[in-house]
This record gives C-alpha cells, sequence and structure tokens, in this order.
C-alpha cells in the first residue's frame, strides 16, 4: 500500500503508544490492580469489571497524546 | 557418522499425513520474509544466537568429530558460526522432522532445540486477562507449545535411541509489552497458527501493557519475557549403543549402595 491511509495512520499511533504508556503510570497500575486482584479472589474477571480504571486509563492516554501532537 | 543440527524455533515445510495441521506454513514463510526484509535484521536475531551458541556447546560436549552435518532450518548460521569441530557443514532452510531420522546414518546424532514450555507465558496470561475485561471472552495468542515431557515421547516413537531433553530458561526483559510484541514480529515469530484472531484491538493492548506491568513487572520498570529452550539430543540407533539391561538380569542390589565405601568383594586376587 502507498501513500497516507488509514494503516499507516494506525500504526503511526500505535508507535507513540509506549511513551504514552509511560506518562499514565498511575492509571495503569490502578487498571492492572483491579484485574490482577481477581485472580487471588473469588470474584470471577469478566467483561467490563474494570472498565472505571480503564476508561481513567484512557482518558489519560489520549490527553496525553494531545498534549505532544504535532 | 554424521550429525543433524535443528536450530529453527518454528516448524516449516508442509505436514505429512497424519500430522496435525496446527501452523499455516504459508504465512509464516511471508512472515520470515517479511522480517528477513528489515532495515536491520540482526538487530532481532538476539534469541537465535543464544540458543545456537548453546546447540553448538552441545555439539561440543559430543566427545567425537563429525565429518558431515546438516543445519536445519540454519537461519543466518547461529549455529554455524560457533562449530569447528565439524568437517563439513550444509545449510538448509526446510524440514521435516521424520525425515532427520531418515537421512541420518546409523550411530548419528540429532541435537534439537525449539521453544516450548512455558514460553511467554507472561504474554500470553497478560492477553488472556485484558481479553476477558475488555472483550468478554478470549482467544488464542501465543503457539501452543510442546511440554518437554512430551519431547521425550515423540522423539522415542520416531526411533532415536539414548534421548537426553533439558530445558534451560531465558529471560529477556523489555520496556514493555509494546516493545516484547514488536521485537516478537521483527524476529519472524507472529503468531501463524490457524486458529489465530486477525485483530487485535488497541484497547485490548492497551490493557495487556497495564496487567502485564501490574503482573510480572521488575522494580526497575522492565518486563520480563521468558523462553523456555528445549535441547534435545537423540541417536540413531546402531548396535554399538548401550542398550538397556534385560530384566532381571542385575547382581547387585540399590541396597547395596551403602556399602560402597568398604572394599568391593570382588576383588581381583592380589599378585604375589
Amino acid at each position: 500500500m502507498s501513500g497516507a491511509n488509514v494503516w499507516t495512520r494506525s500504526r503511526e499511533r500505535m508507535k507513540r503508544l509506549p511513551e504514552l504508556f509511560a506518562q499514565c503510570g498511575p492509571e495503569a497500575t490502578a487498571y492492572g490492580k483491579c484485574v490482577t486482584a481477581t485472580t487471588s479472589s473469588k470474584e470471577e474477571l469478566r467483561k467490563d469489571l474494570c472498565i472505571r480504571e480503564f476508561e481513567a486509563l484512557k482518558t489519560c492516554i489520549l490527553s496525553a497524546a494531545k498534549k505532544t501532537v504535532k | 557418522m554424521s550429525a543433524m543440527v535443528y536450530g529453527g524455533v518454528s516448524q516449516t515445510g508442509s505436514p505429512i499425513g497424519g500430522a496435525m495441521n496446527v501452523f499455516d506454513r504459508n504465512m509464516k514463510r511471508k512472515q520470515k520474509q517479511w522480517a528477513a526484509s528489515l532495515e536491520d535484521p540482526d538487530k532481532y536475531e538476539y534469541l537465535k544466537n543464544e540458543v545456537g551458541s548453546r546447540v553448538a556447546d552441545r555439539v561440543y560436549d559430543i566427545a567425537r568429530t563429525f565429518p558431515l552435518a546438516l543445519d536445519v532450518g540454519c537461519g543466518r548460521s547461529h549455529i554455524a558460526e560457533h562449530l569447528s569441530k565439524v568437517g563439513l557443514l550444509f545449510l538448509t532452510d526446510v524440514s521435516e522432522s521424520t525425515l532427520i531420522f531418515h537421512v541420518l546414518k546409523p550411530d548419528g546424532v540429532f541435537i534439537g532445540a525449539m521453544v516450548g514450555g512455558e514460553t511467554l507465558y507472561e504474554l500470553r496470561c497478560s492477553l488472556q486477562l485484558a481479553e476477558i475485561e475488555r472483550e468478554g471472552g478470549f482467544s488464542p495468542h501465543v503457539s501452543p507449545y510442546t511440554a518437554v515431557t512430551d519431547l521425550g515421547n515423540i522423539l522415542g516413537q520416531v526411533g532415536f535411541n539414548m534421548l537426553t531433553v533439558d530445558i534451560d530458561d531465558i529471560h529477556i526483559h523489555y520496556p514493555g509489552v509494546f516493545e516484547v510484541m514488536s521485537d516478537l514480529q521483527a524476529m519472524g515469530e507472529s503468531n501463524c497458527a490457524w486458529n489465530r484472531k486477525s485483530m487485535l484491538h488497541r484497547d485490548t493492548i492497551l490493557a495487556t501493557a497495564a496487567i502485564y506491568k501490574e503482573m510480572y513487572g521488575c522494580d526497575d520498570g522492565s518486563v520480563p519475557a521468558t523462553f523456555e529452550i528445549l535441547f534435545m539430543i537423540g541417536w540413531k540407533p546402531h548396535e554399538s549403543q548401550a542398550k538397556p539391561a534385560r530384566r532381571g538380569s542385575a547382581n547387585i542390589s540399590f541396597g547395596d549402595l551403602g556399602k560402597i565405601n568398604q572394599s568391593p568383594s570382588m576383588d581381583k586376587p592380589k599378585e604375589r
């Protein structure tokens, strides 16, 4: 595929994820703890169990992306 | 006498009748070719180099020189660069595991290495948890691996003798799960099992990163990835090889082990 298309743009966004992820440490930890808590507790992991923490993480990533947009 | 050295990390070639068709071999070939066409392929060869040198170690451990060896699935000749006690070394790309047995001369040896067992369990578990929480279900993203225990059976069934199987655990640290996955892709080791999902949602990748770090992260901020390398040595049968003794032919019992420091009762009579 030649030229800029949805795949090249998508790949560019993906390449930035590690640096954005590094800026959202606390949110990532909170989400990670929420999910891993189910491995040791009686509660089973199911869809959207930790949606609040995930939305917080995603918001942090999106705002970090906006701050550093070229 | 000849030896065969197999250094591939994934299977290539087409399955012969009766073998399970787990992997899309065409896709694997495309992945390997794409990886080979990258700008800096040597950057991603660290694992294969390490495994190659360990296989070469095992070749040296055998107290014999070989006039002829065949390196199956040699990649960038990760093994050959460490070998010198082999007379002639052929390097090939394709392999067929039971063919290896037939190509060997009697009393020839097959030394192999492959990833197996618990390889990439951190990635597999993190992906699984992330997919359940984000998508409500999960599908396999890491290939099914051979367990150590199965390897002995497989080699024995093919007909190899005097089997040796051992495991080396290699832990490699990465900045995060993104780097783990992109390095695997650049090594040509992307998933190619038929049952693979063709998409990995961005949200799921993000969730995986957070879970991987939380579950397995190290103090310095890196995350480990485990590669369990299974090394196998098998010999093509030959009369000169030691055979298991006939049942009931033992003439010393294990209970006599305690007497091992005393002089044995079967001393040769001292010469005058």
